[in-house]
């Protein structure tokens, strides 16, 4: 060939060579980090949550499906720098705080299940992600907006109104965009909320900042 | 020019009709969501949000994986030198595909969604976003892309293989296995959306763009008859950069889904570096065009429509994709915006200026060389097509970027993400204002579809410079 | 004060430790992604200069 020198900045083979080095550690890097992260994101046991219960904070990201046993709250944590969920002893769920692990996850299940049969995520968005035309309902079943639920579907629980909402939301408008009628069933509404009640108590690292600490209902209530 | 006489063309033609059907559709269900924000009682539990969403996701993803599977058929024998291995089989692949999209569709627009049972599942929506089509499908789409990607591998092991093939390889294998990551049903919503991710971000911020690298290196030299030497070393460059800030930049999704707080710093400095290749492919196509101006004559570009929207793509993918998505990804920022108007704004933007724009430029490719046309000229309805379309997206993307922004320091940053904020939030004119341009800025955009729909079917029974 | 900032993810594992507050573990990674391209670019320019004188 010529006898002049190439720059190695122009040469194709460089190039080449730095583009399949980047990209194969990179992957090699990413699956790293994905046995690293699964391993923190699996969910817990029964004996965590138990265990966790005699304290403030859950030990896991993911708690076991009994999580629905216990009063989650969602405060400010000095060590984390922001919002994490919390364990406030014991709370009945549709009238039970002894669900076993088998009872409670099968209601995971079939929550979990519905959310996705029922498309919730094309018009709501889940830990954040979704569609943006309804409220986020990564901390639903924090919402202080159930207070106003309970009084407005005459019923005594935060689960009981969720549930009859889930059940018939375009008979409860709240606003000019209504939530439409999906057919779901009691069984399902009731999976439903356990499934809206678990993920409340995923670590997000603190997603949404500020959740409900300013009660609009309430606070718009008093003033009339 | 002898181009025509190859199957492979043929077979891409029939990918590209469909593709620009598939885009038709996902822009009237645009356009009932957009309406449906501002009027929410319209088609109210008859045609859901949820449903015109849907559909108008799918439709664009489908849409999209057709004109691309469309384009490697256009340019492998261009490339390879040779015809494709397996057409037959790719045209069964192809009907099938269809034949089960169409089903896939019907089933959406009318049954909607089921019982909650693993039936839904497999047989109605599987019900993550993008991901949609139920489980039946998937395992089709797996079985044609299968096809497809082995018509690559046989035609490319067979005849010359270049640097753009050697990359589209690499590429498309990694595009399809990363599809299987999604096809199954776990309880464990944080897991469930770790492996979602990988299928989406890795789809669209690593192998959808490397195969636009791709695409343009390959149009650069049809169209400019830019040097392939030059091309290919900055694809490579392309490629390093891409999937060196692409793959660890999908820690971006992983902040808030109850995933390690680490994923932060990964996150937010690698997905930060993501516009920097955009930046690269931009400069790189303005730079061929300028160093090929002249050397024909007044005739640089023998296909003007097509280079138009590659230029539009050099700009919009960095606009879109690089500015858009900068905007939001770091964490301190997108612990406010994750999940907002914002969110939405840049989807539109980055979805249309880094694929749409050059796939529409792989339409008139291949129309152009089914035709036999030595210079394709543009008409007054491409010229109109391709500004209306832009300026329309990007209206659209303002209006909802100014949505995003009273949505954002309303209900995020004021009130706290709560059922009343969102909708406090939504009826703040900032909010509702923008919506209303949005739609108005949709319309535009499907005016300028309409255009582009005449100017692919009579373009090529205007006067241009024949073989 | 510790010069070694005291993990504050929930769960402990070897990217956290990484993550000694700000950079350190995105630094890291960036720095042996690039290293090796150096190797790579002294190989390619002795071919380069073999090639050249030819």
């Amino acid at each position: 060939m010529s006898n002049k020198i190439v720059s190695v900045w122009t040469d194709n083979n460089f190039w080449k060579r730095s583009a399949a080095w980047i990209t194969g550690f990179s992957a090699i890097l990413l699956i790293w980090l994905t046995f690293d992260t699964l391993g923190q994101i699996t969910q817990g046991t029964d004996t965590d949550m138990q265990k966790d219960a005699k304290g403030l904070y859950f030990s896991k990201r993911i708690p076991s499906a009994t999580v629905i046993n216990y009063k989650i709250g969602y405060e400010y944590s000095d060590k984390r720098g922001h919002e994490v969920p919390t364990i406030n002893g014991k709370e009945k769920f549709f009238g039970r705080d002894d669900y076993s692990e088998e009872e409670a996850a099968a209601l995971l299940h079939l929550g979990k299940l519905g959310s996705q049969a029922k498309n919730c995520m094309n018009c709501h968005t889940l830990l954040g992600n979704g569609a943006y035309y309804a409220p986020d309902l990564t901390k639903a079943w924090l919402d202080p907006k159930w207070k106003l639920m309970m009084a407005i579907t005459q019923k005594k629980t935060r689960e009981e109104a969720m549930a009859e909402f889930l059940q018939h939301p375009s008979k409860y408008p709240t606003h000019s965009r209504r939530m439409p009628n999906l057919d779901i069933t009691a069984a399902e509404a009731k999976g439903l909320v356990a499934f809206l009640k678990h993920m409340s108590a995923i670590d997000t690292n603190g997603f949404p900042r500020n959740f409900g600490k300013k009660d609009i209902t309430l606070r718009e209530r008093s003033a009339k | 020019m002898m181009t025509t006489a190859y199957k492979s063309k043929d077979l891409a033609t029939m990918y590209f009709i469909v593709a620009t059907v598939l885009f038709g559709a996902q822009l009237l269900m645009g356009l009932i969501g957009a309406v449906q924000f501002l009027y929410p009682e319209f088609l109210f539990e008859i045609f859901d949000f949820s449903v015109a969403r849907t559909v108008h996701i799918n439709a664009l993803v489908v849409w999209m994986l057709y004109a691309m599977i469309g384009s490697v058929y256009f340019l492998l024998p261009d490339e390879t030198g040779i015809e494709t291995v397996g057409i037959e089989l790719g045209k069964l692949g192809f009907y099938v595909l269809t034949v089960a999209i169409t089903v896939v569709v019907l089933v959406y627009v009318f049954i909607q969604i089921g019982p909650a049972a693993e039936s839904t599942i497999w047989l109605i929506n599987e019900g993550r976003e993008y991901l949609e089509a139920p489980r039946w499908a998937d395992i089709g789409i797996v079985v044609v892309v299968l096809i497809f990607v082995y018509n690559v591998y046989a035609t490319a092991i067979k005849g010359e293989r270049t640097g753009i093939v050697t990359v589209l390889m690499a590429d498309l294998l990694a595009l399809a296995g990363l599809y299987l990551a999604g096809m199954f049903f776990v309880d464990n919503i944080s897991v469930d959306q770790f492996w979602w991710w990988w299928v989406i971000h890795l789809w669209v911020e690593a192998t959808w763009e490397v195969f636009v690298g791709g695409l343009a290196a390959y149009g650069l030299i049809k169209m400019l008859g830019a040097s392939r030497q030059v091309v290919e070393m900055w694809l490579w460059v392309e490629v390093a950069m891409l999937f060196g800030s692409g793959i660890l930049g999908l820690g971006h999704h992983y902040f808030w889904i109850g995933t390690p707080e680490y994923w932060w710093e990964i996150g937010a400095l690698f997905s930060a570096l993501e516009p920097l290749p955009l930046v690269a492919m931009f400069v790189h196509v303005i730079y061929d065009w300028g160093k090929q101006a002249g050397k024909n004559g007044s005739n640089t570009i023998n296909n003007r429509p097509a280079f138009a929207w590659f230029v539009m793509n050099a700009f919009g993918n960095f606009l879109g994709a690089g500015i858009w998505g900068f905007f939001h990804t770091l964490p301190q920022v997108n612990i406010y915006t994750h999940g907002t108007q914002f969110t939405n704004a840049h989807g539109h933007l980055a979805f249309f200026g880094a694929y749409a724009t050059i796939l529409i430029g792989m339409f008139y490719l291949n129309l152009q060389s089914k035709n036999g046309i030595e210079r394709m000229r543009s008409t007054f309805n491409s010229k109109m097509a391709i500004s209306l379309i832009s300026f329309g997206v990007m209206g659209m993307t303002i209006a909802l970027t100014v949505a995003g922004y009273g949505q954002v320091l309303v209900e995020r940053a004021q009130m706290g993400a709560t059922w009343d904020a969102f909708f406090i939030s939504q009826q703040a004119q900032w909010f509702v204002q923008g919506m209303g341009w949005r739609l108005a800025m949709g319309i535009v955009t499907i005016v300028g579809f309409v255009y582009l729909a005449i100017d692919l079917l009579s373009i090529s029974k205007v006067n241009h410079e024949k073989v | 004060m510790t010069f070694i900032e005291p993990f504050t993810d929930m769960v402990p594992s070897f990217f956290g430790m990484l993550n000694q507050g700000p950079l350190t573990l995105t630094i890291f990674l960036h720095t042996i992604i690039i290293l090796p391209m150096f190797f790579i670019y002294r190989q390619e320019k002795v071919r380069l200069e073999r090639e050249g004188k030819q």
